[in-house]
């Protein structure tokens, strides 16, 4: 009786998800609605007495996978709309045979379960006094070639992840000591002066003037300067607008020379 | 608990086991659940006192005293102004998923408690039953899932709020807990080997008596608690419990000097905030309450009051649950008070450098202890297996050893060599340096008066 | 099937009483309209532009991501090996040690490459 109720609760749960997956157009709900057609699958295996499978797809695929989902949909950009260009040759062809196979395995895999007599997990649980020292039986004996083969697969995993996304530095981090010494040997090794803030403007973007009158660019952050210049934000005076303007273009210098060597990376 | 006889602990009642467990009508399984939403929602609320006020004598100040008698209030207060003050929703944010993260952390914290035994079977209302929401053959796993289904909360909070702060803080927290989850499941291997089960109440009753160990033709008695039999699985989970629940020392999702509030920076101080801190108070007492279950024997009186027959039977088992609550959660403030926060590199080695490793080769070790005891297994092999464990772990300790001390060396040499250029050469570099025949460098002009000589 | 109930149970508890505070939320405080106040906070200047594409993040994350998905493999074989391990004898044992060091192989190589440091 339960287990109806849950069955069709779910089924209606885990489809209206899985097609929330293929018709949401944000990339993170789309891996949300996954998550929830696995977490529904997960109640399945539960309820049908495989306790330890269900903690399993939940801890392995919602926690672990899914988590690598998102970050790496946040690593490519969460909103950025999918590229239709096919890239793969023969990318439809293969595809088709592709879903002409995942038809004929549920197919079968469906008429198994309308045909066959289901065995269940209740007898395999009792035999060996719990669901998990069943599994372990039968993980480390009858299974054992597929279980140390996994550990390979592992190994794949691990070099493919540092292939794809680490990036070995060229040379040594500077310490604290090296940018000490930098600081020291450029010739201003005290801090920066901090913007003018005036009584009438407390935005840390004002650049600030010197004892002697002067502007001093250093004193606004090149960030920012270059955010006020990118949207037209500069102050009436001349003067100070001048400073955010060249502290705005030292910005785009430092950048134009962090990407430069990126190129060739 | 080791000196205890074991005729002694023999004596001792056991807990209820997994078949127990399913057999509660249905008003019973509420008014258990109810209890528990009671007890955490008020365990939140009284904790934040506690902590602020232990806090408080720990660095010599008095604390919350305004709000009701010793300022028991306070928490009830701040909960009132924080339901009172605007609810702001800002402007960039997703509107469905910065309202369902919350959510999304609170409730997996709360579910996580439903495995926790808080003592053995009782009569409640004529019914038989054991004062335990529910326990399942994979109980501790389901703890780690429900982690792992919270840090969503994190990661969607974070990228919901659509702030530079608020991204950078959810990515780092969720890196951070997964991280710690790792070592946090590796230090429960352990326990599972001596106690043979993944069910709450069956580690428990694991814990009623220690076994004995043949070694040597000696008969040792092992103490009961696993405290004292696997204590680097302890130590470990410890740390790892504080870096699962994003507290002092590892509090790093909220560095208020980098991060501002971290993911919940755009939170304001709305119901959702109270929401989100909720979570957290809550995971705390889940994982404080699964040490006490996995290493500190549960519900189980320790040993002086052991030693009364009455301790472990009927309702005063749970007075024994709440004091050791009690008691690994100020060890929790009193760390809080002890300790800077760390950087965040460091965190991220120290857990994945020493803690997984270290984890690793400790559940190898206490393996092969554990098959020694079983007395079918043949020995030489075991042994065999032991020493080529051994030798390996030597050989790449050597090897670091090595490595180490030259880096070590290396790096002294060079030191030295820049001194020796510093020192020949006057301008050092380009280092500005005032000039070095200035007169005083080179003794007074003046013949010095000793002091005293006149 | 009645392991689960008082889950659930639970679950709609601690679920309605966040979903309730999420809801009421906006009706139990004032609101007082303000531009600067509906801004993402940045300590005071104002906020950076979005960037396109809802911005991205540094691929360390991933390695972190990749790694945690090869040791909670690992730890899920590891239960059930400690649960049966009376069972298992030297055999499961020998196993374990062997599964242990091929994973320990793909963490010397990221180690190793300097995957786990962070900066």
């Amino acid at each position: 009786m339960g287990e109806t109720i849950t069955f069709w609760v779910l089924a209606v749960v885990s489809v209206s998800a899985a097609l929330g997956l293929v018709f949401s157009r944000k990339a993170v709900y789309c891996a949300l609605m996954l998550g929830v057609v696995m977490l529904s699958l997960a109640v399945l295996y539960a309820v049908q007495d495989a306790p330890f499978l269900a903690a399993v797809q939940i801890i392995v695929y919602t926690g672990a996978v899914m988590m690598l989902f998102l970050f790496v949909l946040m690593m490519v950009g969460v909103d950025s709309s999918d590229s239709l260009v096919e890239t793969i040759r023969g990318q439809r062809f293969w595809a088709m045979i592709a879903g002409i196979g995942f038809a004929v395995l549920l197919a079968l895999a469906v008429g198994q379960a309308a045909i066959g007599d289901p065995a269940g997990v209740t007898g395999a649980n009792q035999r060996a006094g719990g669901n998990v020292p069943a599994l372990a039986e039968l993980i480390f004996t009858r299974h054992v070639f597929a279980f140390e083969v996994a550990s390979a697969l592992l190994i794949t995993a691990a070099l493919g992840a540092m292939v794809l996304a680490h990036r070995e530095r060229t040379r040594p981090r500077p310490t604290q000591k090296d940018l000490a010494k930098a600081r020291f040997v450029s010739g201003y090794p005290g801090p920066l002066p901090g913007p003018g803030t005036y009584a009438r403007n407390n935005a840390i973007d004002m650049p600030a003037r010197l004892p002697d009158g002067s502007v001093s660019e250093l004193s606004v952050n090149r960030v920012i300067a270059r955010h006020d210049v990118e949207d037209g934000r500069l102050p009436d005076d001349p003067e100070l607008a001048e400073a955010i303007r060249q502290a705005a273009a030292e910005e785009e210098e430092h950048n134009a020379s962090i990407a430069g060597p990126k190129e060739d990376r | 608990m080791s000196t205890l006889s074991p005729a002694l602990l023999a004596a001792a009642p056991a807990g209820p086991s997994l078949a127990d467990f399913g057999k509660d009508p249905l008003w019973i399984t509420i008014i258990k659940a109810v209890f528990i939403f009671v007890f955490l929602l008020l365990g939140v609320l009284f904790g934040v006192w506690f902590e602020r006020k232990l806090i408080s004598r720990m660095q010599d100040r008095y604390g919350p005293n305004r709000a009701g008698r010793f300022g028991l209030l306070q928490s009830v207060a701040d909960g009132l102004k924080m339901g009172l003050k605007e609810d702001i929703t800002p402007r960039t944010v997703d509107k469905v998923l910065y309202r369902l993260a919350p959510i999304i952390l609170v409730v997996p914290a709360f579910l996580a408690f439903s495995i926790v035994p808080f003592g053995p079977m009782v009569w409640m209302f004529g019914q038989h039953t054991p004062l335990q929401l529910t326990d399942m053959p994979v109980a501790v796993l389901f703890v780690l899932a429900m982690a792992s289904v919270g840090v969503y909360g994190i990661v969607l909070a974070g990228w919901s709020s659509r702030s530079p702060y608020a991204i950078l803080g959810g990515l780092r927290s969720s890196a951070q807990v997964v991280s710690y989850e790792i070592a946090m499941g590796l230090s429960f291997v352990g326990v599972f080997l001596f106690a043979g089960t993944l069910s709450t109440s069956e580690i428990v009753a694991a814990q009623a008596e220690g076994g004995t160990v043949e070694l040597g033709g000696f008969t040792l008695n092992l103490p009961s608690w696993y405290v004292v039999l696997l204590i680097p699985s302890f130590l470990i989970y410890a740390i790892t419990m504080l870096g699962e629940t994003n507290r002092v020392p590892f509090d790093l999702p909220e560095g208020e000097g980098e991060l501002v509030g971290g993911f919940m920076t755009e939170y304001s101080s709305s119901l959702k905030f109270a929401l989100i801190m909720m979570a957290e108070y809550v995971n705390v007492f889940t994982v404080s309450a699964l040490s006490i279950t996995l290493f500190f024997g549960g519900w189980r009186a320790p040993w002086p009051i052991s030693l009364w027959d009455g301790a472990n039977v009927g309702w005063w088992p749970m007075l024994w649950f709440f004091i050791k609550l009690v008691l690994v959660f100020s060890a929790f403030v009193w760390i809080r008070a002890s300790l800077p926060r760390i950087r965040y590199d460091q965190l991220m080695a120290f857990g994945w450098k020493v803690l997984i490793p270290l984890n690793l080769g400790w559940i190898l070790m206490v393996a092969t202890v554990r098959a020694l005891q079983v007395p079918e297994n043949n020995r030489a092999v075991v042994f065999t297996l032991a020493a080529v464990v051994l030798v390996g772990i030597l050989a790449i300790w050597f090897r670091f050893d090595t490595v180490l001390q030259r880096r070590r060396e290396e790096k002294a040499a060079q030191i030295e060599a820049e001194f020796a250029r510093l020192q020949a050469e006057p301008e050092a570099g380009g280092f500005p340096v005032p000039p070095l025949d200035l007169p005083h460098y080179h003794g007074a002009g003046r013949k010095e008066v000793p002091s005293g000589s006149n | 099937m009645e392991l689960y109930l008082p889950i659930l149970v639970l679950a709609v508890l601690a679920g309605g009483f966040a979903v309730f505070s999420v809801a009421i939320a906006p009706f139990t405080g004032p609101k007082r309209w303000n531009r600067a106040k509906l801004d993402a906070y940045e300590c005071g200047i104002d906020p950076t532009p979005q960037p396109v594409g809802g911005g991205r993040f540094p691929l360390k994350y991933m390695i972190t991501a990749m790694l945690f998905i090869v040791f909670d493999i690992e730890i899920i074989f590891l239960y059930p090996w400690a649960v049966a391990f009376d069972q298992l004898g030297v055999f499961g044992l020998v196993e374990m040690v062997l599964f242990i060091a091929t994973v320990l192989v793909a963490y010397a190589y990221v180690w190793r490459r300097k995957g786990l440091d962070w900066d």
